[in-house]
């Protein structure tokens, strides 16, 4: 019931994901951040089983900032992509694997070019434009499809943001809380309001 | 196998191979990516195919990849096609009882620029037909397409046309391929690679 | 007195010397040398073969010089059987890195994988240490050429010309003279330099015509690398013998000389 979407323009990606942690039928909190900072450029946002999630990440935060002490040189978004994608492959063999599905959004510090990963709890992985997860994929996609250009600007990344939480609000049955809007570019990660878009 | 939907096609020209594939990422009805890569150089001269379920082929292609390339610094040479497809048919039976959902063509010239072309299906049994292979959602309707329209000694050009209809037609009758596809033909002279466009739905 | 503190490595003597280390490194001074000198637009890597006899089968590979990674190539001083293990190893190593991240193996972490290997020969039970050294010339997107020495305890440091194996000391010291530094600074490992491919190649080849006790240089005794950029990918070339000899006419003339002395 998660909603967790990306749009990615030259040199910026913008994630959304709302805000509500629920089991069940129930809301356990309703200003939930689902997504998880790996480097000053690079942040993943996850859906799926919430004890996964937690242990997931965590693991994969660990083990991005590790290589960047170890190394004193950070991980690139398509490394840090590769190297989720691989520790999720290995869980999926073993006895018992994650359920979680991930967003993985980054600036390339060395080129500035922007990049969003789709990797499902399957592991499997896709260098995408835009990204959605979980049930509201079939109605932001629809809304991506139509307004996504190549090279869009933040300002119209936005706009196909507004128009993706309306269609949300509109036609699925879900009433989310809030969402948490994150735009990473070249200056870092900055969070928005949804009234400030 | 059916999950994420793809079609790969192989076929023996005249001193050349072509190796094509649709471009699809989809989970089962919904398409998430139209640009997915299903076919990979491992050399200059020998390609892989990985049609079934993404994850495996993403994790196939790496591993094998890894292989491939210990392979070249150990021997001190690059890997002959025919040599792959054993090594890939090997990989896939280490995981004979937990096997990757996967179905590899391989296509190549050997040494000898002599085509060779080669499927297995998921636990590595190999097949070395003389004309075409193919894999994926849509192998059916690929068969059918490659029977009518393969012929023997076809140029690069005319395998270049010849697999680009057949793969175009199968997926156009497959729901969960398409979107797109790209076409390598091997030549000694080099590797053509072309990307085609057909209907998005 | 020394009979009881090198008959096994993982003892400090009383002068907290590690005496087994320091007679690997001694055979390691008696091997063939290996050269690299770095330059602007790529590394050159020399070895010498020692006791080519005119029954040994030319093996077809070179015995000196292997290839790492894609990305790195590798010169060996000392025994060889020795160096077969960690090569092989730093090989496995890379690849299992490029599965992991999709991206070649920063030449440093290759480096420093391979010198923990070494070290770990220096500290653990009864065992003796690797007797090789590795001039390893690579290219990563970070840093760009890196030329690195490593010796049997597991220490690496980054050169701009190094040497090792016999007569390192001397090479050492005509590489010193001889190598034309930039005096600007820049923040990448080749803008420190003024050397041009053909300039390292010329200056390996004295060295060589110097440091190697022989009449003549000819390609049986020599085995010769490069790592360049070609379109943006590093390139590792290894020499065939007839290249070699193509490469020993061309500076003839700053061989010559040498061979008066």
């Amino acid at each position: 019931m998660d909603a967790l979407f990306a749009i990615a323009g030259r040199d910026f990606v913008i994630s959304v994901s709302d805000t509500s942690n629920a089991r069940s039928i129930v809301r356990m909190k309703k200003n939930y951040d689902k997504t998880y900072k790996l480097s000053s450029h690079t942040l993943m946002s996850a859906c799926g089983e919430s004890g996964d999630i937690a242990n997931f990440a965590e693991y994969i935060q660990g083990n991005v900032r590790l290589y960047s002490v170890r190394n004193s040189q950070d991980l690139s978004p398509s490394e840090t992509a590769n190297f989720i994608r691989n520790e999720l492959a290995s869980s999926l063999r073993s006895r018992n694997p994650y359920n979680v599905n991930m967003l993985v959004a980054g600036v390339d510090r060395n080129t500035g070019e922007s990049s969003l990963y789709r990797i499902d709890y399957l592991a499997a992985m896709s260098k995408v434009p835009f990204a959605a997860h979980g049930y509201c994929a079939h109605f932001v996609y629809s809304v991506m499809d139509h307004e996504y250009k190549e090279d869009i600007t933040l300002e119209q990344g936005f706009a196909i943001v507004k128009n993706c939480l309306k269609v949300l609000k509109e036609r699925f049955i879900v009433d989310f809380p809030g969402f948490t809007i994150k735009v990473i570019s070249s200056s870092g990660i900055r969070e928005y309001s949804t009234d400030d878009i | 196998m059916e999950y994420n939907g793809s079609a790969i096609v192989a076929m023996v020209g005249k001193n050349c191979v072509a190796i094509a594939a649709d471009k699809r990422l989809g989970q089962q009805a919904l398409t998430v990516d139209m640009d997915f890569k299903k076919v990979f150089p491992m050399t200059d001269r020998a390609y892989i195919g990985l049609s079934g379920l993404a994850t495996d082929v993403k994790t196939v292609h790496d591993t094998l990849r890894m292989r491939v390339n210990l392979y070249k610094h150990r021997e001190e040479r690059v890997i002959e096609p025919r040599t792959m497809a054993h090594m890939v048919s090997h990989m896939l039976y280490e995981r004979r009882f937990g096997p990757y959902y996967i179905e590899p063509i391989i296509a190549g010239l050997d040494k000898d620029q002599k085509p060779f072309i080669c499927g297995t299906d998921l636990i590595g049994c190999p097949n070395f037909p003389s004309d075409f292979v193919v894999t994926g959602t849509a192998s059916d309707n690929l068969f059918g397409m490659c029977e009518a329209l393969w012929e023997p000694d076809l140029e690069a050009d005319d395998l270049f046309e010849t697999i680009s209809q057949a793969l175009l037609n199968a997926v156009d009758r497959d729901a969960v391929s398409g979107w797109g596809a790209v076409v390598h033909v091997i030549t000694p002279e080099g590797v053509i690679t072309r990307e085609i466009k057909n209907r998005m739905d | 007195m020394a009979r009881r503190y090198d008959s096994r490595t993982t003892i400090f003597s009383p002068e907290g010397r590690l005496y087994q280390v320091e007679y690997a490194m001694e055979a390691i001074s008696h091997a063939g040398t290996v050269i690299g000198i770095l330059s602007k637009d790529g590394i050159v890597l020399a070895a010498e073969r020692q006791a080519t006899s005119n029954l040994l089968e030319q093996s077809i590979g070179s015995e000196k010089i292997y290839e790492m990674n894609d990305n790195v190539v590798a010169g060996v001083a000392g025994l060889t059987a020795d160096a077969n293990i960690l090569i092989n190893q730093s090989r496995i190593i890379a690849q299992r890195y490029l599965q992991k991240y999709d991206s070649p193996i920063p030449v440093e972490q290759l480096v420093r994988r391979l010198c923990d290997m070494k070290q770990g020969y220096t500290q653990f039970g009864g065992l003796r240490p690797f007797g090789v050294s590795f001039l390893c010339a690579g290219w990563d997107s970070a840093f760009g050429f890196q030329l690195y020495q490593s010796d049997p305890a597991g220490n690496y440091s980054s050169w701009k010309a190094a040497c090792i194996g016999e007569n390192f000391s001397n090479a050492q010291s005509i590489l010193k003279q001889e190598y034309k530094d930039d005096d600007s600074e820049g923040s990448s490992s080749t803008a420190g330099t003024q050397m041009t491919m053909d300039d390292a190649l010329k200056l390996t080849c004295l060295v060589l015509s110097k440091t190697i006790d022989t009449a003549k240089l000819t390609s049986e005794k020599l085995e010769f690398a490069t790592i360049t950029l070609k379109n943006n990918k590093p390139h590792i070339h290894i020499y065939t013998s007839d290249e070699i000899d193509q490469v020993l006419t061309k500076y003839d003339s700053v061989i010559k000389p040498s061979n008066n002395d």
